[in-house]
């Protein structure tokens, strides 16, 4: 039944065709060209080795190694991506169970927040919930004044999860920004999912006198669940990537501290060049071991 | 008559009560000034954006520059610890307002548009903006000889650079970047004739590719002043934040940093490789 799913296999072939000769020779000449742009025409000393110790720094006189900004900046993109993924898979199961749910106000109130979300541009959202929402929820929840709050030790174990204390409501804000932000994506993921099961499905658990939630978490979730992985797992690689915007509001991940060295050093190139190696090495990973995840889910859906 | 007195008695009453209120009205201004809640929270938090020689970071990847002194030496002054939030330039006037931190030390120009939304203290540096050409596009270009249609100037947008581009070569067409190291970029490629920005970049980028680029004149095109920004509708820290300035103008302290970093590049082994 689930073979029938998927697409025949393609036909493999090994030959090179006259095809695949015009585009490789394409790609080579744009290579080629842009190598001779950069190297004749485009007046830029490199400077590779500078730009590399704000990646990792080495002291001269002891020999110890430091990470640096870049390194610093993808700590705190990582943070932002790992709470920002739990958050946002959250907010996204809860209203995407809300927008298929039968109460009307519950409807209403999730498509109210997708359709929000999808039809404002990320970076105005993220100035207007910055500037405006975020400004007066976090002292009215005295997240303002964790320094005296909290003991060292707790401090230090936040410094951990969380980055810089002094910065945390910086962090904060940023992070439930992306969350909100990518959960109304995620949102439409789980509704598509779950509506994408056949009624007749419903019908029969209900038939055989399943409650609404046992119908929910035993027959149509797991099935739904299928569907939804692959997007799912698109989504939140896209969130890693989202998380550049944070940068705006000044969170102090990656794209921000990459533009304060290439402002400091104007090694710009350099700089670009090596967060985007980064973020490629962030999310590559996460690529394949999400695929790995789709093989596998289908294999036990098979059995 | 009677509708008289009944006026009488009630804007006598409300004139008492506006008087009392007053008095506390002052004594609470005091009290709501951010000066006190420096003093309570015991961290003066400084809003500030990276520019070079301003603020930048060291090979160690922490902040140093003229700013960094000044900012280090008011908090000393005021007996609490200092706290950076390097912030982007674009959203750092509505991230003071939203009380992301207590004062914008950040270069900031005085201009009369800002100054509508935020106070500024008395200027600590009087900065100005330089220009920088291209040899091949621009030689033997005087000043006003950059005032012509066939001219790009390039410049960092939302900033004083490109404003001042604008009302010195109206005629010029003009390249806006996000940040100054492209607008720079541009006049090396020869894609733009001259870039302007601030005082002492250009004279310091045209050390780093000598033979190619030259500076139409020695003199500042423009001159500016540069201020702390604080929200409005607080005396008490602009009063104290002015005083601040103007002590350690008299004294010379600001003077004697202001030279060590934009008068000659001795801290440039901070940053880089010799």
């Amino acid at each position: 039944m689930n073979e029938a799913r998927l697409p025949p296999p393609a036909e493999k072939t090994r030959r090179v065709t006259l095809l695949d000769i015009a585009i490789i020779s394409v790609v080579i000449v744009v290579l080629i060209y842009t190598y001779h742009r950069v190297e004749h025409v485009l007046v830029y000393t490199w400077d590779w080795a500078l730009v590399f110790e704000y990646v990792i720094r080495v002291d001269e006189i002891t020999g110890e190694i430091f990470p640096n900004l870049f390194l610093k900046g993808v700590a705190m993109t990582l943070r932002l991506a790992f709470w920002g993924t739990i958050i946002a898979a959250v907010i996204g199961i809860v209203m995407g169970l809300c927008r298929v749910s039968n109460s009307l106000f519950l409807k209403l109130g999730s498509r109210l927040y997708v359709e929000l979300i999808r039809n404002i541009p990320p970076v105005v959202f993220i100035f207007v919930f910055y500037f405006f929402i975020s400004s007066q929820i976090i002292p009215l929840l005295g997240l303002d004044r964790i320094e005296q709050t909290f003991s060292p030790g707790t401090l230090a174990v936040m410094e951990v999860l969380f980055g810089p204390t002094d910065l945390f409501t910086n962090f904060l804000a940023g992070l439930i920004c992306l969350a909100v932000f990518e959960g109304a994506y995620i949102t439409e993921i789980v509704r598509a999912g779950i509506q994408s099961i056949d009624k007749g499905q419903w019908e029969a658990a209900r038939a055989i006198g399943l409650s609404r939630f046992r119908v929910l978490s035993d027959v149509i979730m797991p099935q739904a669940l299928r569907t939804i992985l692959p997007p799912l797992a698109g989504q939140f690689i896209t969130l890693v990537k989202d998380s550049s915007i944070v940068s705006l509001i000044s969170v102090q991940e990656l794209t921000f501290l990459t533009q304060d060295v290439s402002n400091t050093t104007t090694h710009f190139f350099e700089a670009w060049m090596i967060t985007a190696a980064l973020y490629f090495m962030m999310c590559f990973p996460l690529a394949v071991l999400f695929q790995r995840f789709e093989r596998f889910g289908l294999g036990i859906q098979r059995t | 008559m009677k509708l008289r007195n009944l006026f009488v008695t009630m804007f006598t009453a409300f004139a008492l009560a506006f008087s009392a209120m007053a008095g506390a009205a002052s004594q609470e201004l005091a009290a709501e000034s951010v000066l006190e809640e420096i003093k309570k929270r015991g961290t003066l938090r400084v809003g500030m954006s990276t520019f070079v020689p301003w603020a930048m970071r060291d090979k160690k990847g922490d902040l140093i520059g003229f700013e960094i002194d000044v900012a280090t030496k008011v908090a000393e002054d005021m007996g609490v610890q200092v706290e950076f939030v390097p912030t982007a330039w674009s959203g750092i006037i509505p991230a003071l307002i939203a009380r992301k931190f207590d004062v914008i030390i950040g270069g900031m120009s005085i201009t009369a548009q800002r100054n509508l939304t935020v106070n500024f203290t008395a200027p600590y540096a009087h900065s100005g903006q330089q220009m920088v050409a291209n040899i091949e596009l621009a030689e033997g270009f005087a000043v006003e000889d950059f005032n012509a249609s066939d001219v790009t100037i390039a410049c960092r947008r939302g900033a004083t650079p490109c404003n001042a581009a604008q009302e010195l070569f109206p005629k010029a067409s003009l390249a806006r970047f996000d940040d100054d190291a492209q607008a720079f970029q541009e006049v090396v490629n020869g894609n733009a004739h001259a870039m302007i920005s601030s005082a002492p970049k250009p004279r310091f980028w045209m050390g780093n590719y000598p033979g190619k680029l030259f500076m139409p004149t020695d003199e500042n095109l423009t001159t500016g002043d540069e201020a702390f920004a604080l929200r409005k509708g607080d005396p008490d820290a602009l009063n104290f934040f002015s005083n601040w300035i103007v002590v350690n103008t008299s004294n010379g302290w600001l003077k004697e940093r202001h030279d060590f970093w934009f008068k000659a590049q001795t801290w440039k082994d901070q940053v880089e490789e010799q």
